[in-house]
């Protein structure tokens, strides 16, 4: 018996149910389990996961990786923490919302959509989230290849927003 | 001096009002700010109140190394304020913008936003230094009253 | 009735830290809650990928001055499994020791701010002049009160001599007392029953949906704490209790933070009494092996959870913080909902918000229909003065 069991477990049932949507899924190490999954089945996955009593968005991680954006969806439960990973291109970046699954991730997505650019379809309309309402609509901070060049001075008149 | 700016200065030095803003901070300062007025420090026996409104405050105590959002707020918190009016600025943020230096959201010190007229460093401040920081700050208006 | 939104805020309770919470109030009993956030928003994400791990530990503790050592402690863990390091015992209960040290001044603070927040002051100047006996005893081992730097990567950066040992226990006894007449005025003082008892509810089942944690969660009966799921430190070699309670009001999370305060008394003097011998630090390479990481702790607020990846050299990737506060803000709204404008400030300072922690962005909001400002201080007066009105009077204790 694997000292992993129910780490394994999670694993093997990801694999299973999911054929070809989840890739890459490894135990990493006790209580960590990681997997990609193909964005457009995301929410599926999450509700799996959340039945097999992984509970919690604990939170989503945006991330920028050579010609992809994407983002971590870290949920718990048990004790475990399980991570799938989505990618989109950097041409058109949308991702799906969980807001069905988690009704908690709304000021996660908002932060994809503030920070990246990542459009999260299904999100509902609202106030952005981090960045300040003067901020400029169409830069993105965490982006790699953004800089705080192009940021107006903070007294600066605010541009129209989107 | 006329007897009203005299009178104005003497309740200042005797009784200094103060609001406490926070542009942002870790809260790190915030928390030895109200700590001063806990017993062991006791900022109220030396006639220092802490007030919730800028138009009753005789000095502006800043936290935070000012961010983005906070820094139009600061201002107008300080342009209600009435005269004689002055500001100390809390914390390696509130001289510097310390630790946060560098990054975007920020707008670092906040001698950037409004004159400064007591700087008080720590990382958080000691209540300490606060208490010091603003007996200067009076021995400097006593002094430039003569 | 006519309709009224109220934005209040930027201003938190006795921390006057910027959050801003919009009200849709009829007549006295608000029918819509919307919290929005961000007054705090710096930055810190970005900065991070261009500094060093060593930097960083120094800019991650700046995330909150409360939870400090949680967010320290949770970064270091994940650069130390990155670098796939071993901790030696002591620097591990010594972290332990101070984490405990760290949620005994949160909750003191807590129940100082909650106090304040009814009206009853006196609690507030009471539990936050013992409180300086922690704050002693964290300048004692680390040299600051506030931002303790107790961590290097690979341990702790000070070891503890018997002098200190025994100027904490003794510290420790001191506070023990205390906190049994905090318990005692918690659980039976009838001001404060009526202030907290069946306000700001928060079922269990909403409370998970929502994704509340900590102290919030488990004064609805929710059994998570992540020293307990999944034991991080020593917390495996400590003998304490999880503190649930089932009223799933404020009433329930001032219980679970009085109690927890003892758990946590307990925690010390064994750790104290078992120091393990050994180095305080082992010796880790500037530059990190490419790798992923992500560790939770539970800061006194709830799961405090944070992503690291390496790619290589000495500066991370990617750094994510999630602090707990974010995770029980969703709640907030919901329990707001249905209830009385004067419990407000008592429903929103019962999930502890750590505004800094959670860093976002505030509105300032003209609703269609009436709009009325309301600082908190207002607001907080409003409260005492409605249950003063119906024989809730803290001034005659």
């Amino acid at each position: 018996m694997s000292e992993f069991a129910k780490e394994e477990k999670i694993k093997a049932g990801l694999e299973a149910k999911f054929p070809g949507v989840v890739t890459n899924a490894s135990v990493q190490r006790k209580n960590r389990v990681w997997a990609e999954a193909a964005t457009e089945k995301l929410p599926e996955v999450l509700e799996w996961l959340k039945a097999e009593g992984f509970i919690y968005l604990s939170t989503i991680t945006g991330f920028d990786e050579g010609e992809n954006f994407g983002a971590f969806y870290h949920l718990s439960g048990h004790g475990m923490v399980a991570s799938i990973k989505v990618k989109t291109p950097k041409t058109n970046p949308a991702l799906p919302s969980v807001l069905p699954v988690f009704p908690v991730a709304t000021s996660y997505e908002r932060e994809l959509e503030d920070m990246f650019g990542i459009k999260v379809q299904g999100l509902p309309p609202g106030r952005r989230y981090p960045l300040p309402d003067d901020f400029p609509t169409d830069q993105y901070p965490l982006r790699k290849d953004w800089t705080d060049a192009n940021l107006p001075a903070w007294d600066a008149p605010a541009k129209e927003a989107k | 001096m006329k007897i009203i700016d005299k009178i104005i200065t003497s309740s200042l030095l005797k009784s200094p009002w103060i609001l406490h803003f926070n542009s942002g901070a870790c809260n790190g300062c915030d928390i030895e700010i109200v700590d001063a007025l806990t017993p062991r420090y006791d900022i109220e026996r030396f006639g220092i109140v802490l007030k919730a409104t800028p138009r009753h405050a005789d000095v502006l105590v800043v936290s935070g190394p000012v961010t983005r959002q906070q820094a139009k707020r600061l201002k107008t918190i300080y342009e209600q304020m009435p005269d004689p009016k002055f500001v100390m600025a809390v914390g390696a943020c509130g001289c510097s913008g310390g630790v946060f230096q560098g990054c975007y959201s920020v707008v670092p010190g906040v001698h950037n936003i409004i004159p400064v007229s007591v700087y008080v460093p720590g990382c958080p401040v000691r209540p300490e230094a606060i208490i010091d920081g603003v007996v200067k700050m009076i021995k400097s208006v006593e002094d430039a009253s003569k | 009735m006519s309709k009224i939104t109220i934005p209040l805020g930027p201003q938190h309770p006795a921390l006057k830290e910027p959050e801003n919470f919009m009200l849709v109030l009829e007549g006295e009993q608000i029918t819509g809650a919307t919290v929005n956030l961000g007054y705090n928003h710096r930055g810190m994400e970005k900065v991070a990928e261009s500094r060093t791990y060593i930097q960083n530990l120094y800019l991650i503790e700046r995330v909150c001055g409360i939870c400090s050592h949680s967010h320290t402690t949770t970064y270091i863990t994940n650069v130390e499994e990155l670098a796939k390091a071993e901790v030696p015992q002591r620097a591990l209960a010594i972290r332990t020791l101070i984490a405990e040290l760290e949620r005994v001044h949160s909750h003191l603070l807590w129940l100082g701010v909650a106090g304040y927040e009814m009206g009853y002051e006196t609690l507030f100047m009471y539990t936050w002049r013992d409180r300086e006996q922690v704050l002693d005893c964290l300048e004692l081992l680390s040299g600051n009160r506030v931002h303790y730097s107790i961590n290097t990567i690979g341990g702790v950066r000070r070891d503890i001599t018997a002098e200190q040992k025994a100027a904490v226990l003794k510290r420790i006894k001191y506070l023990e007392e205390r906190t049994q007449y905090y318990i005692k005025i918690a659980t039976q003082e009838t001001t404060l029953l009526a202030r907290t008892m069946n306000v700001a509810k928060l079922p269990p089942d909403i409370a998970v949906k929502y994704g509340a944690v900590g102290p919030t969660a488990r004064a609805s009966g929710i059994k998570i704490d992540v020293r307990k799921d999944e034991p991080y430190l020593i917390y495996d070699k400590l003998d304490f209790k999880m503190i649930t309670h089932d009223t799933c009001d404020v009433f329930g999370r001032v219980v679970v933070r009085a109690l927890e305060l003892v758990e946590s008394y307990k925690m010390i003097n064994q750790i104290l009494n078992n120091l393990p011998e050994g180095p305080i630090a082992v010796k880790i390479p500037m530059k990190l092996a490419p790798g992923e990481a992500v560790n939770h702790y539970e800061a006194p607020r709830g799961e405090d959870i944070h992503y690291l990846k390496s790619n290589g050299t000495d500066k991370p990737e990617r750094l994510k913080v999630r602090a707990p506060t974010m995770a029980n803000l969703q709640s907030v709204a919901y329990m707001m909902e249905g209830g009385w404008l004067a419990d407000v400030p008592l429903a929103i300072a019962a999930i502890d918000p750590c505004m800094s922690c959670t860093d976002r962005a505030v509105v300032w909001d003209a609703k269609k229909g009436k709009k009325t400002t309301y600082a908190w201080e207002d607001l907080r007066k409003l409260g005492i003065e409605h249950y003063r009105k119906r024989g809730v009077d803290f001034t005659k204790l």
